[in-house]
Formats: structure tokens, sequence, C-alpha cells
């Protein structure tokens, strides 16, 4: 039988040059929603990838319970100090823990179209850098510890005015230069940073955000969590850094991907009719050949999965194309949304779901011409003209 | 009119493809009208935005950070600055935590400031006479089922009142009108009578202001020089102009260009499949065109007829999507739970439908193109004898 499907198929995909035109309908329907489907995840996927980058599984984040984002969070001095004593983080070259009391806020900044937007301004303690190997200065200088300067990322320069080095930024009581740049591969680019316990002095706060810490190994978390959760004085929570990003990743990217199946979805149905339509004609356009296979003696079955085996591999096709667009026009470009920034990505992973929903697609829009296909009666398709 | 017959026969000569074909047109539009019907409510509610004013926020803000309502004084002296008012808020619950609520207070000055919002001058006296009254939007009262004349109990752990108590009343005074961009409606108290209510220590603060100039071609510039007065004082603000703030551009991701986008690609696959669909037809029956020819029909009237084939489908498919993308973005205030509030919606205005015809017609004529071409070069002897 698959002898049969193979010599069918195969005359099939040779006829196919004579319905050239017709073929492209299926492979433009699903190369369109293909395209738009992974332009849109490109972005899901570039801001995941990112977040994922930021999110180390050796590193743990402290915060206070209930609280979704590092700015909704608050520790006290007291607690930091308790927090940064616990069982459990590896210790620096001096001897001290690798832990660091974090600062994150909001910073209004002026994207280069001119409109106006927020970034997240980071305070780093003098563990801040230590604890981020992927952390590297690629100009001016880092910030000195006591005085009002801050770092910026390349990203955030890419991306808004006035972040050069000798730009000043405006925080409460006063104007802060920009002395230096650098970068670390993830979400942080975007962002600025400062030294926390200055900034703290500036906003008037006397309350941390997080805090960060390096794990003596991955398995150490349940020792450092069981620490913390089991000091009555102590309200916080402890997640591995990696999680704390993915659930981020979770909410920043949700709606993003949903609106992206949406369309993809209204699109898909849109390329379905017209997959059916192709599908028919070709059945109809064959309507001898097949009648004059089945006089020969080949089976229904085998008649039916070309033309299922016909709409897959032109839908294949046609979804490839629209992912090699989706690529083009997006992959490793730097893209914004709310306040991060984050390079385009149209992974293999994207183009395999995109080949994947074209084959559904197609798989639909050849069942029902197939069935037509093979019931016809052979006495009746000779006949015809 | 008499054509009409005619073409109709000829789409009705496959109905199975005429049928597809229709379907995929209307899916195409519909998502033609929801991306398109989106700008336009993007591209309305950027038109009514006033140009003349500003709103003003505390530059760092968490939670609840406020301002002394002594900066409002500074900004009224600002030359340009016409009106300035001033808000602060109480969030909080009705009897469960999962019911949010949010009151917003205003000063008096509001009611020069919004002065296009639904509010009469009798409901801004009456919030002005009644300290503890609250105009409630219709959104929000028909979402908390309130009437004229309720008593509106809100819980709000994080605002307390001078003798400790988190429970704060209202009086509703009037239901009024919604604003179209202000999508979860709004509950607007007196700010004097949650001033006064507050512990000493925590009075004559607020959260934000409105600020409107009097020139409104110096907005902008008034909005910086805001900025620009405070930078150097522990209140330093973050001033953006209401045309800013209501820029669906302002978010960093160009939507509405993302929207013609998605228009377009849907346009692109409904034109192969019709050009497809007519070349077909038209080579299926090419000696049926050149009997047209032979008796009598000129290049042009032919031609006209090919178009209103390819035409046909597509303005009704056309018309069909778009009606489905108006139904589609009616449903969904029901399909949301009704605790979240609402997103901005597609509106499918004129516009929006005229812009549909216009592609239905642009993917008609492109489609129809070639296969005219191929009628009015036809030799029809040859096309006749069916060689």
């Amino acid at each position: 039988m698959f002898r049969q499907i193979w010599i069918v198929s195969a005359l099939n995909f040779r006829s196919l040059k004579s319905r050239f035109w017709q073929s492209m309908v299926i492979v433009v329907g699903l190369g369109a929603t293909i395209g738009v489907l992974l332009s849109m995840m490109s972005m899901t996927q570039g801001m995941k990838q990112a977040y994922f980058n930021t999110g180390d599984p050796g590193r743990a984040i402290v915060t206070s319970q209930g609280a979704d984002a590092e700015g909704q969070s608050s520790i006290s001095r007291a607690d930091a100090a308790v927090i940064m004593d616990a069982p459990g983080i590896a210790k620096d070259k001096d001897g001290r823990p690798l832990a660091d009391r974090a600062l994150n806020m909001g910073l209004p900044v002026l994207r280069k179209n001119g409109t106006k937007g927020y970034t997240t301004l980071r305070g780093f303690g003098p563990k801040g850098v230590a604890l981020r190997p992927e952390f590297h200065l690629v100009a001016g200088r880092m910030f000195e510890f006591g005085k009002r300067e801050l770092i910026v990322g390349e990203g955030a320069q890419i991306m808004f005015q006035h972040m050069k080095i000798g730009d000043k930024v405006i925080l409460p009581n006063g104007r802060w230069p920009i002395v230096g740049a650098y970068t670390t591969g993830d979400i942080l680019d975007g962002q600025l940073i400062g030294d926390t316990e200055t900034m703290l002095t500036a906003l008037n706060r006397t309350t941390y955000n997080s805090i960060l810490v390096r794990l003596t190994s991955q398995d150490a978390l349940s020792t450092f969590r069981r620490a913390l959760t089991s000091n009555p004085a102590l309200q916080v929570t402890v997640t591995r850094h990696s999680d704390w990003y993915k659930k981020v990743s979770d909410q920043a990217t949700g709606l993003l991907a949903v609106l992206a199946y949406v369309v993809g979805g209204v699109m898909a149905v849109g390329a379905l009719f017209g997959c059916l339509n192709t599908m028919y004609a070709a059945v109809s356009t064959r309507a001898r050949e097949i009648a004059t296979l089945r006089a020969l003696g080949y089976g229904a079955f085998p008649v039916a999965m070309s033309v299922i085996l016909e709409s897959m591999v032109l839908a294949a096709a046609g979804a490839l194309i629209g992912a090699g667009v989706a690529w083009l026009l997006n992959d490793g470009r730097t893209g914004t949304w709310g306040v991060n920034i984050f390079r385009l990505t149209v992974s293999s992973g994207l183009v395999m779901l995109g080949l994947s929903w074209a084959v559904v697609v197609a798989l639909a829009g050849g069942l029902l011409p197939s069935i037509r296909a093979a019931r016809r009666p052979v006495v009746d398709a000779l006949r015809a003209t | 009119m008499k054509y009409v017959p005619l073409v109709w026969a000829a789409i009705m000569r496959k109905p199975t493809r005429a049928i597809l074909t229709l379907l995929s047109v209307m899916i195409a539009f519909t998502l033609f009208g929801l991306t398109i019907g989106m700008n336009a409510t993007f591209a309305a509610v950027q038109a009514a935005a006033k140009d003349n004013r500003i709103y003003v926020d505390p530059r760092f803000a968490s939670g609840m950070t406020t301002m002394p309502l002594a900066v409002t004084h500074a900004v009224e002296r600002i030359p340009g600055v016409a009106e300035v008012s001033y808000q602060n808020f109480i969030p909080g619950y009705i009897t469960n935590p999962k019911n949010r609520i949010f009151v917003q207070v205003f000063g008096d000055s509001a009611r020069k400031v919004f002065t296009e919002w639904p509010i009469t001058p009798a409901q801004w006296d009456m919030l002005h006479n009644e300290r503890d009254g609250v105009l409630v939007s219709k959104w929000q009262a028909d979402k908390w089922h309130l009437k004229v004349g309720d008593t509106l109990t809100v819980i709000a752990p994080l605002v307390k009142k001078a003798n400790g108590s988190t429970t704060w009343t209202f009086k509703v005074l009037a239901i009024v009108g919604d604003m179209a961009y202000n999508t979860n409606g709004f509950i607007w108290g007196n700010y004097d009578y949650f001033d006064k209510a507050r512990p000493p220590a925590l009075q004559g603060l607020i959260m934000n202001m409105q600020v409107q100039t009097s020139d409104a071609s110096r907005t902008a510039d008034i909005a910086q020089q805001i900025d620009d007065t405070f930078a150097n004082s522990p209140s330093t603000t973050q001033s953006i102009t209401e045309k800013a703030a209501l820029d669906v551009s302002n978010s960093g991701v160009d939507i509405a260009t993302v929207d013609r986008e998605i228009a377009l690609a849907g346009m692109f696959m409904v034109l192969f499949l019709t050009a497809n669909g007519i070349a077909q037809a038209v080579r299926e029956r090419f000696a049926e065109f050149a009997t047209l020819k032979t008796i009598g029909y000129s290049d042009w009237g032919v031609i006209c007829l090919v178009f209103a084939e390819a035409a046909l489908p597509c303005l009704l498919g056309a018309v069909l999507g778009v009606a489905l993308s108006a139904w589609l973005s009616g449903m969904i205030p029901h399909l949301m739970p009704p605790s979240m509030g609402l997103p901005p919606l597609p509106r499918i205005t004129v516009m929006v439908a005229v812009w549909a015809g216009v592609c239905a017609l642009a993917v008609a004529l492109a489609s129809s193109a070639l296969p005219a071409l191929r009628l009015k070069r036809m030799d029809i002897a040859t096309a006749l004898s069916g060689r």
C-alpha cells in the first residue's frame, strides 16, 4: 500500500507544474499566516530569551511576601542584614557573602522617537558586580560608591535620548551624571545602575526592594529558603532567580502571545478555506487521472492520501517561506515592550511551531477533497470531460 | 443591471469554489475590520485628546508616592498655565478584597480643567456642597449596582482616617456618563472631605496634578518647563501632555503600523486566492467569452463582466467580514470577566468600512487585470474552435 501511496503521490507532484498558480494559493495563504504569526511571536520569544538570560539558577532572590514584582517588594535594613547572614550563600574571595541589597525603580526616559516612557533604575551594592559574571563595563568607568553617579546599559543607549556618558539624569534633589556604559546581554541592558545607598538617601527611602544572593550550589536553595522562612521575624519569599524571571516573563509576554495566537488563528481559518478551494480544484482537474488509476486497481486510500500529502507539502513550503520572511524582517532587530529592550528572535522552535500550524491547516484543508477524490465513482469520472 | 444574472450564473457555476472563496475573503476582512477598527479607536482617542492639558505625576512614584499641595501654587505661577487641578485616591474594596474599587478625589478646580467630561455644573456644585458625595459613571454604577442616594462603603487598608478607621462612606450624588477612553468608568469624590478626614501629618498631600494651559501651541513646552522647575526639588515631576499620553505610539510599540501590516498580509492572501479563481474561471470559459464577443460584446464589456465576477465575492466578503468584526468587537465585553477592565475595542467607523471597500475593489481589480488582458487579446476564431 505504501508503494501505491508513493506512486500516486509522485504522479501528483509531477503534475504540480501545470497547476502552479493554483498551488500558490496554499503556499501564499500559509506563508502570510505563518509570517504574521512568527513575526508577532518573535517579540515574545525575544523577550522570553532576555528574561531567561537574566535569571541564573545559581542565584536566589529574596522579596517581601506577596510581591509580584521587585518594585512592590520592600526589605528593611535590619531584615537585609539577617538575610545576608543566612546559610547557603556563597562567599566572595574577601570572605564576605555574595549577596547584594538591590533597589529597583521606574525612571522616566525620552525615547529616540520623542515619546516618553520608563525604564528601570537599579541600585547595586558592593557585591552587585561580583554576583553577575555577565556584567561587563564597555565604556567610561564604574560608578563610585557614595557618589551621585550612574552607569547606563548599551540597550538603553540605543533606545533612549540623553544616555551618553556625561549626560545627566534627573533624580530627586539633583541631576546625576552618567559615567560609564555596560552590557549584560540580558534585560539589564535596557536599564541604568547606581549605588543603592546613595540612591536611598536621595529618594528619602529606608527600605531595599530585594536581596540577590549567589548560592553555594544550585542545590543550596532549600537550605537558604528554610533558614529564612523558619525565622518568624522575616516575612519574605525566596525564589530561584531563574524561576523569578520565568514568572516575570510569563506575565509580560502572556498578552502578546494571546494576541499573536488570535491573529494567527483567524488568518489560519482564512488560509484553510483557500486550501480547501485549491485542493477541490486539484481533485476535479485530476478527476480522469485518478479514475484511471482506480481502474488500474489502485485503492481509494492511496488516492486520498496523495491529496492530503500534496496539500501538506505545499503548506509546509508556504510555512517555510513565511518563516523565512519573518526571520529576515525581525530576527536580531531590537524591540521594546514596556520597560524592556530585547532582540527579536525567530528561533528554530518558532519555525517548528509555524510548520506544525501549517501542517494542521493542510490536513484539515486536504481531508474533505481527498474523500471526494476517493469516493467518486470511477465510471463517471472516466466519462467526464 | 441586466448583467447581474449573467455574473451570478458565472460565479455559481462552481458553488463550492464560490462559497470557499467568499469565506476566505470574509475571514481576511474580519481581520481587516478588527485591526483597522482598532486603529480607528486609537485615532478617535487621540483626536478627542485636549491639546491644552498636561498630566503631572511624581517622577519617582512607588506605590502611594505623594506631592505636597503647595506644588500646585508653584505650577500656577508658571506663565501660560491657566488652571491647575489635583487629586488623591482611595484604592480599596467593597466587602471583599476581591471587589476592588478606586475612588478619585478632586480639588474644586477640577471642574475648570475637565470641562468636556459629562458632568453638569449642577453636578459639580453638588460635589462641592455635599462633601461626602461621589459622582459615579454609568459603567461603575452598573458594576456595583449603585443608584442615586445609595451609600457606598469602601474599605481602604492603605488610606487611614485620623481616627484610625479605614472605612470610607460616600453618598452617590449622581450617575454620569462615561468617557470613551476611560474604559473602566470612574468614581469622583471631594478632595476636601478626604483631606480633612486624614491624620494631620498626612494632610495637604496630592497624588498628581492636571494642568490646563492658556495657549495650546505651547503645551509641550510648558510640560517641559514644569519638569525643569521641579528638577532640583524633592518633588521631581514627570509631565506629559494629554495628546502624548493618549497616543498609542507612546507605548513604545507602533501598534498602528503592526495593525496595518496584519491587515495587509490578509489582503495579500485573498489577492492570490481571487486572482487564481478568476484566472481559472476565464480559462475554463474562454470559448464562452469568445461567443460573447462574437455576438457583439465589446472588449470593455467582456472585461467589465470579468471584473464584476471578481468584485462581487470581494465586496460581499468585505461587507460580511467587516460586519462580523463589528459583531465580534461587540461580543468582547460579554466574554471578558466583569472584574477586569475593558480593553480598548475596535470601532468599525464609516472610514473603516470605506477602506475595506477600497481594498476589496483593489483586490478585484488586481486579480482580474491579467485575465482581462488575455480576453482583450484573444483571437475569437481560435478560442471558438476550442484549441
